[in-house]
């Protein structure tokens, strides 16, 4: 075997210029190309993640709906859980510039790897963090329609069916429809988030954990 | 002032390209991904050139690069329409000069390489290189004695692949 690879070694630095030589002009075009590397792929995906979720609650028909006349402690509640949320995510946006500022091609090969996957974990946990804030608001919302009638009432279309079937049974039903909807959506965004996520990253954390174990 | 840097660079790369040619030619399998590889490579030489200050030698500093993009940055699919390894075209075309069991077991032995894993294969280039553990070790951010734990695997491994 060793003759084998000093075989190999010797033929490999014989033939090392081999391939047809490409000239001046044709590796000055290279250099405005555009890069696919996976860094660009993950800052491209990781600004859509920090933004979507965002857009949401920027679009004006939802901006309408936020404050609801006659609840005055409901609307300063939320206030307040929608002001605590803004902080996270500034601060979830300038930790993820930061250690993607960090990523350097000049690092030894598990060290860029171990910095890429740091990138990627901010912007996990800062989805995790938009999908537990989502379940928040339902529960927060839940709450209000179950102790403020004028919750329950500000809903599209409820003024004019509590007119038909008795306030209760419209409580329960707007209840379960808010809940089991708002925990079926963030399933969903959860498992289309993580099979992207295992997705881009799988060969690299293959490498990754073969460097990581050779140091166990 | 940046094109004197363009030009120095230029100039720099296409001096030592075999460097970054031997490195697609173990990571691709046709020369579509070879070129490919290639310009990625070149891309990401370029836009870190402006911190290399020249404290090591040109051909060192592409070493670290080349292998960082084609193992991790690198994202092409590498599964494109199996073509002909142009590798051994080229190896069957010059080998008519070598002793015929040198040439088939020459070829066997690529092909092992080839089908080793992105870090193996790194380990193996940079062997082929005649780098020394050290240098190996610093390029990978493993210990030296890994390295050498590592390069036995392979040598291991690289026998059942040759002899199934």
């Amino acid at each position: 075997m060793i003759d084998e690879l000093e075989l190999l070694k010797k033929d490999w630095q014989k033939k090392g210029g081999q391939h047809p030589k490409l000239s001046y002009d044709e590796i000055y075009k290279m250099l405005w190309k555009k890069s696919s590397s996976i860094v660009k792929w993950i800052l491209i995906i990781s600004i859509l993640e920090l933004i979507l979720p965002n857009l949401v609650y920027l679009s004006p028909s939802i901006r309408e709906d936020i404050f609801i006349k006659g609840a005055e402690d409901f609307n300063n509640y939320y206030l307040a859980i929608m002001a605590i949320y803004y902080i996270v995510v500034i601060y979830f946006i300038s930790l993820f510039y930061m250690r993607y500022k960090e990523i350097s091609v000049l690092e030894n090969a598990k060290n860029l790897m171990a910095q890429i996957i740091r990138v990627r974990t901010t912007v996990k946990y800062y989805i995790i963090f938009c999908l537990s804030m989502s379940l928040v608001f339902v529960a927060y919302y839940a709450l209000g329609i179950y102790f403020n009638d004028e919750v329950l009432l500000s809903i599209e279309g409820i003024p004019e069916k509590v007119k038909e079937v008795p306030f209760e049974k419209i409580r329960a039903a707007a209840l379960w429809i808010l809940i089991i909807g708002g925990i079926v959506i963030t399933a969903i965004a959860a498992c289309i988030y993580f099979l992207l996520y295992g997705l881009l990253l799988r060969k690299l954390k293959k490498n990754y954990n073969e460097l990581q174990q050779l140091d166990l | 002032m940046h094109k004197e840097l363009e030009h120095k660079f230029v100039t720099e790369l296409e001096n030592n390209q075999n460097i970054v040619h031997k490195v697609c030619t173990l990571y691709t399998n046709n020369r579509d991904a070879h070129n490919d590889l290639f310009q990625e490579i070149t891309i990401q030489l370029w836009k870190a050139y402006p911190k290399f200050r020249g404290e090591s030698k040109f051909s060192t500093w592409m070493y670290r690069v080349a292998l960082n993009t084609a193992i991790t940055l690198y994202r092409k699919n590498k599964r494109s329409i199996p073509t002909q390894d142009y590798e051994s075209v080229i190896f069957k075309i010059q080998a008519d000069e070598y002793d015929a069991t040198e040439e088939q077991q020459l070829r066997l032995m690529y092909n092992a390489v080839r089908q080793l894993g992105d870090i193996d294969k790194a380990l193996i280039f940079l062997y082929l290189e005649d780098k020394d553990y050290t240098e190996i070790a610093e390029t990978l951010g493993i210990t030296e004695v890994n390295v050498r734990v590592k390069m036995n695997r392979i040598k291991t491994r690289l026998k059942t692949i040759l002899n199934p």
